[in-house]
């Protein structure tokens, strides 16, 4: 178990904005960073990812390991997360349905597009097992997977050259923003909510800086300068988000995913905001986490835990939302429904380890 | 050329007992030398099967079930399913005999896979407007209006440039109980972004179901989509209120394994297209021709809007 640390911390802030945020119109909502800000907790989700490949492909001591391990490490990883997205999207489908059965309500079949399931499950199972059928709230683990599994290329690319590695992930995203690549959904048409050749930058980011920061100080040197920038840009952000304040995707000079703010292609926009949120609030964690230590632990944990907590968190979500619509919300309901995850995503964390704990120490039968 | 179809037409719609105001159709049709748009009816008419000019239908022995150009299972009166309003750029579109484009959003397929409602709502689209190329972009649009969807809708816009933009909204915002004022804002805003861009709306509301009927913040969304339809100027698609009215007829034949709210459900997804097309086609028909200034402020819709039940 690795000791509290602040790509742990902040993953574990993530995932809770990010179970907040999926419960929509929710009293906490408007309390998550997400609403003042171009970027949100998703490109802090999959730096951190990026971020995490990297430690977790070298030694303690910082050198690479075998690239043959590296890669079938990566290869068990997607695998782990395929069959987490499988687990929860059958879920989902069933507490949807199940909620509509029970309640006698088939508007509830529309809820997050699953309606487009049960009206072709012929073709939407196959789609299921492909990653092109999508519930909306439930396509980051589909990009998680495709990111996971491309993520030995960069890696390998990487043992030569960092930079390589890098140029490569950034010719990947300009292509696609200026020809609008992106892979598409199926059954119905459309394309994937989260775009893996725009989002997959923010892996190899992740995965470049944690190299460059393990090899000098420059890094460093260079994000306490940038500090300030941070700072406006963080401000700035702020006033955007406050105001409303965006490009009109219909009068934005070709190629328009250049300047609009869309999640979808992770645009520049959202990008440079998110490494400005970067500069800002990184050195936060050093003078935090002496004086939360509670907090600390709690959200490391998660961070540690991420897969287990943010597969529990789309379904507790769900739930929160469901027990919402029924009840009709309120601040109430809010509190519970929030509170409640919480503790649910904490002991998720806990009981992970302490299955693989339970399960080291005693002898397997 | 286009006289005689006019005739036809309008002499076939008396006949089918037409319900919704026929002379003013008819003199906004030939105001505006709407042939085409005319002769769909009769078109739609018999390829739904309607009897044009039989004995029957002129002295109907039961009350008219609904728009005779809808097929039987999705009759409903004119009045409780559409208000019209205009359609200025589909009808330069057609004036300009280019392809219709469609960005249909929201909603899922219907049951069975072999019909789809995109591929309906084209295939009906293309019954009612001959010699016109539909093609109908369909996507999903998951999250709220009021939170983030508004803002992938535009993306969704710009990149589809399309003629007309056919909306079932609602019943996201609805299921996350979004607060009614934040919904609509949101939503005028970006029906009014929508039509700045000289890009025409239809707005369909959320499903009818009997579950939901009391809830009144159900209700609030449901007329909240109407009032920014009527303030908006556009035509919208009264699903709600349709469902409704099928609900009541009563229903005989088909059950439904899940129960009759289920039944309803499917018989809402499988009318979707015919309804969606018709209200198209009859706003078509009350769209004076285009080359008028679009600043023009919109119309007020031709029908009143009705409250909800409940």
């Amino acid at each position: 178990m690795r000791d509290p640390n602040a790509i742990d911390f902040w993953r574990g802030f993530a995932l809770i904005t990010i179970f907040i945020n999926h419960i929509p119109g929710n009293t906490f909502e408007r309390y998550t960073f997400s609403q003042y800000g171009i970027s949100d907790a998703a490109e802090l989700f999959v730096f951190l990812a990026g971020w995490s490949i990297g430690i977790a492909t070298r030694g303690r001591d910082g050198n690479p390991e075998p690239p043959g391990r590296s890669v079938v490490r990566l290869l068990a990883r997607t695998v782990e997360v395929y069959r987490a997205q499988l687990t929860v999207m059958l879920l989902a489908l069933a507490i949807i349905a199940g909620a509509a059965l029970l309640l006698d309500n088939p508007l509830i079949l529309e809820w997050h597009n699953a309606g487009g399931f049960f009206a072709d499950p012929i073709q939407s199972v196959c789609g299921m097992a492909l990653l092109t059928y999508q519930l909306g709230y439930f396509n980051i683990l589909p990009l998680y997977v495709l990111l996971i599994g491309i993520a030995p290329v960069f890696v390998l690319v990487g043992r030569v050259s960092l930079l390589a590695a890098l140029a490569l992930s950034v010719g990947v995203y300009l292509a696609s923003l200026i020809f609008g690549w992106n892979l598409p959904s199926w059954p119905g048409e459309g394309d994937w909510f989260f775009d893996p050749f725009c989002w997959q930058l923010l892996l190899v980011l992740g995965f470049v800086l944690q190299g460059w920061n393990l090899r000098s100080d420059i890094l460093r040197r260079w994000a306490r300068r940038l500090f300030p920038m941070g700072v406006v840009i963080v401000l700035l952000g702020i006033l955007l988000a406050v105001t409303e304040i965006r490009p009109d995707p219909m009068l934005v000079p070709e190629p328009r995913l250049l300047f609009t703010f869309e999640k979808t292609y992770l645009t520049p926009a959202r990008l440079l905001h998110f490494l400005g949120v970067l500069l800002a609030f990184a050195p936060l964690y050093r003078v935090l986490a002496p004086r939360i230590g509670r907090i600390v632990g709690y959200l490391t944990q998660m961070g540690r835990n991420s897969l287990a907590v943010f597969s529990m968190g789309s379904i507790l979500s769900l739930i929160g939302q469901l027990v919402r619509f029924q009840t009709g919300g309120g601040v109430l309901i809010d509190m519970l429904v929030a509170g409640s995850g919480l503790v649910g995503l904490g002991f998720t964390a806990w009981f992970v380890e302490w299955r693989s704990r339970s399960r080291s120490s005693r002898p397997r039968t | 050329m286009a006289q005689p179809q006019q005739i036809v037409a309008t002499a076939d719609m008396m006949r089918a007992g037409y319900p919704v105001r026929p002379s003013r159709a008819v003199r906004t049709g030939a105001a505006g030398g709407l042939a085409p748009a005319l002769a769909t009816w009769i078109l739609t008419a018999s390829l739904w099967g309607i009897p044009g000019g039989s004995a029957a239908a002129e002295q109907p022995t039961i009350p008219a079930p609904g728009d005779p150009t809808l097929s039987l299972e999705c009759r409903v009166p004119g009045a409780q399913l559409y208000t019209v309003a205009q359609l200025g750029a589909v009808k330069a579109a057609l004036a300009e005999n280019r392809p219709l484009k469609i960005l249909a959003i929201g909603g899922s397929a219907a049951p069975g896979a072999s019909a789809s409602y995109p591929a309906k709502l084209e295939a009906a689209l293309e019954h009612a407007l001959p010699k016109v190329d539909v093609t109908i972009d369909h996507r999903g649009l998951p999250g709220e209006i009021a939170s983030g969807a508004a803002e992938r809708l535009r993306t969704m816009v710009a990149e589809a440039e399309p003629d007309l933009v056919v909306w079932q909204v609602g019943t996201h915002d609805a299921i996350a109980r979004v607060d009614v004022d934040a919904f609509a804002s949101a939503l005028a805003e970006a029906v009014g972004w929508i039509r700045s861009h000289e890009i025409d709306v239809v707005l369909v509301d959320p499903i009818y179901t009997a579950s939901m009927a009391a809830d009144v913040d159900y209700n609030r969304i449901v007329e909240a989509v109407r009032t920014v339809a009527t303030q908006q100027g556009v035509p919208l698609v009264r699903r709600y209120e349709a469902l409704h009215y099928l609900s009541s007829r009563t229903d005989k034949g088909e059950g439904h394994m899940l129960g009759r709210q289920f039944r309803l459900n499917d018989l809402g997804l499988r009318c979707m297209a015919e309804h969606v097309a018709l209200t198209i086609a009859t706003s078509l028909m009350r769209t004076e021709t285009p080359k008028e200034p679009k600043a023009a402020p919109a119309q007020p819709p031709l029908t009143e809007p009705q409250r909800a039940p409940g």
